[in-house]
């Protein structure tokens, strides 16, 4: 395929440098350069294009994307930046436009940020989901773990896990993998990396699905800064479509700043002695305090037994909030878990997947 | 460190929570109080510690709020004033008594303790014999203050679940690197007997080490003794889980085990082979 390219830069010298650099390519073809988006937006159609290049470094042309989506519905259009900003770049994204890439580049980048951005999935921006729990051992890494293979099969757009349970994350046990970088060099890494440079940093473990791992020690833990963590989940967001964030048990920073900072947080206890709903209620409560008021809290217990609506009703009204989901125990999953089968041995028959399968449809809906 | 006092401190400590550190805690709190010891039990689980809703204790004061006291430097100061004391006698007229240092009542609150005033607030309850401390499973900067403190870390863990065994053998690891005695760190198995795919020995093979104490599983009994929000010593005073607790308390007064104790134990398969290959 050739890119047939339109370039938008007030940078006259950069519209140069970009123009000579697609030149040289057989993969491209240079269309037009404009100045201005109304020039570009009047005139390009003459050529038919299938690729625009638009300079977001100027704040005129990044408020006028929405025009280009809307006029050039079928062309893919990257965002050039002169440096990474997480904003500019979120701001975007928001346009529906398909990605963004530094400039200046070289050609063989642009194809493969294009390509970057179709495996991502729908040009939009991402959906972050955490798993919030108050203690451990409450069924939260197994939760975000099914969630993430329900999405990625069932979207055929690319799901990411992240394990922000920084001492003691158990994600590449569960799916048997030796990963090569882990939340720790992402971190420290972050603010040099592009979209692009990024990808490699998570571990493909099934089509669509990819995991960034924990460090495998726990005074590791210590490099994370919350900031730089955040930057790495804005940074995912546009390579991957859905982020799952598995978080440690319990307030502390980042916890607290990834579940404030995710669309959808979903706060997980597990039934044992009846004491957790109080840490859930108590836990809520503290989410009240401490949130925007746009944001809720969604509520998930594990191991109910017996896990029927009558069940839930009563746990929503000892909680004293809306219980979003209930799950049972399942001892077959404990199995799969144990021996790294995650991937392969779902019990897809039970009622624990039903459940999943139901809070994915809603995630994908966006009703949660 | 641990110079300048004469209390023996034991930490309970894991690298998961849902572990049975708190219902540890508790009992052996109680066994040594039993035993006729001064016992303070001290919850550092800051956020969602439960020795209070465990035991159904109604705090007047709680940690916080001796920090602020000695943040304000409060020259009547006196850390038995936070203490909130926790009796129960049966119907036999056998009672139990020790004191409680409860965990801050507001979830923010635990964000705003400091860790040098952890260390004065343990080191200030040297009236006792036994501090117990509830720990929550991270080596946090509180935690690792504490553990610098205890004269024995009781190392928790359930290993009935890869992840678990995973997480446990990193923790000891972890421990080891951060220079703490290995004579310090006392391996406690819970639930040694529950129904589970890995065997404890193989987790001692992986760890390098022995565990000191095994508890067996007893949900059931555990479950009746937070209904009734008193130790198992009161709610299930014939379980195997409430010997077991009674024993590992003996471990640290040197009381002997009965030989009645011992026999009954015997005569209880599975958990018994265990019991009698490490206290023979």
């Amino acid at each position: 395929m050739v890119y047939k390219t339109i370039i938008v830069e007030s940078n006259q010298r950069m519209s140069d440098i970009l123009s000579a650099t697609l030149k040289k390519s057989g993969d491209f073809e240079f269309l037009s350069a404009y100045s201005d988006a109304n020039s570009a937006l009047g005139q390009s159609h003459i050529y038919k294009p299938n690729l625009f290049l638009i300079d977001v470094d100027n704040p005129d042309l990044l408020q006028m994307l929405p025009a280009f989506v809307d006029i050039f519905p079928n062309a893919n259009i990257l965002a050039t930046m002169s440096n990474w900003n997480a904003d500019i770049a979120y701001k975007a994204q928001k346009a529906f436009i398909t990605g963004c890439i530094l400039k200046p580049f070289k050609a063989e980048e642009v194809i493969d940020t294009i390509n970057l951005y179709n495996r991502r999935g729908k040009y939009a921006p991402s959906r972050i989901i955490s798993f919030f729990s108050p203690k451990g051992r409450s069924g939260r890494t197994t939760l975000a773990s099914l969630l993430a293979l329900n999405l990625a099969e069932r979207t055929n757009e690319s799901v990411a896990l992240i394990d922000a349970d920084l001492q003691f994350g158990d994600l590449p046990i569960f799916f048997d993998l030796e990963p090569s970088h882990t939340v720790v060099d992402a971190t420290h890494d972050i603010k040099l990396l592009t979209p692009i440079l990024f990808a490699p940093y998570f571990h493909n473990i099934k089509k669509n699905l990819w995991i960034l791992s924990s460090p495998e020690r726990p005074e590791y833990a210590e490099l994370v800064e919350t900031s730089n963590f955040i930057e790495v989940v804005r940074m995912a967001g546009h390579v991957f479509r859905y982020l799952l964030i598995d978080l440690p048990a319990g307030f502390n920073p980042i916890s607290l700043e990834v579940s404030n900072f995710a669309d959808t947080n979903f706060v997980i206890a597990m039934i044992n002695t009846g004491l957790e709903v109080d840490h859930m209620r108590r836990t809520m409560d503290m989410f009240r305090e401490r949130r925007a008021k746009h944001k809720v809290d969604y509520p998930i217990f594990t191991r109910v037994n017996p896990c029927t609506e009558e069940e839930r009703e009563k746990l929503e009204l000892r909680l004293g909030y809306p219980v979003t989901a209930i799950f049972p125990n399942e001892y077959n999953l404990v199995s799969v878990a144990n021996s790294g089968r995650i991937l392969y041995g779902l019990p897809n028959d039970t009622k624990l997947m039903q459940i999943i399968n139901q809070l994915s449809t809603k995630i994908i809906s966006g009703e949660l | 460190m641990a110079e300048g006092r004469n209390s023996i401190i034991i930490s309970i400590f894991s690298t998961s929570s849902g572990n049975g550190k708190t219902v540890t805690a508790i009992n052996l709190a109680a066994g040594l109080a039993n035993e006729g010891y001064a016992v303070c039990l001290v919850d550092l689980d800051l956020q969602f510690g439960d020795v209070t809703t465990y035991l159904k204790l109604n705090p007047k004061y709680t940690i916080i709020d001796a920090q602020m006291a000695l943040e304000r430097k409060d020259p009547n100061f006196d850390v038995l004033n936070y203490l909130t004391r926790y009796e129960h006698t049966d119907d036999k007229g056998n009672g139990v008594e020790f004191f409680v240092l409860a965990r801050p009542t507001a979830i923010f609150d635990a964000y705003e303790i400091e860790v040098p005033i952890v260390e004065k607030i343990i080191n200030s309850l040297k009236w006792f014999d036994f501090v117990v401390v509830d720990l929550n499973a991270a080596f946090s900067a509180v935690n690792l203050a504490v553990l610098d403190l205890s004269t024995i870390i009781n190392y928790l863990g359930v290993v009935d679940f890869l992840p678990s065994v995973k997480n446990f053998k990193i923790g000891y690891d972890t421990l080891i690197r951060f220079e703490y005695e290995e004579s310090k760190i006392r391996l406690v198995e819970n639930r040694s007997n529950s129904q589970k795919l890995i065997r404890g020995h193989d987790v001692e093979r992986l760890i390098g080490t022995k565990f000191f104490h095994q508890l067996p599983n007893d949900f059931r009994s555990v479950s009746q003794s937070v209904r009734d929000g008193v130790p198992l010593m009161f709610s299930a005073p014939d379980a195997s889980l409430t010997k077991s607790f009674n024993d590992l308390a003996a471990e640290y007064t040197g009381k002997q085990k009965s030989e009645t104790h011992i026999a009954e134990e015997e005569k209880k398969g599975f958990f018994a082979k265990l019991f009698s290959k490490f206290f023979g």
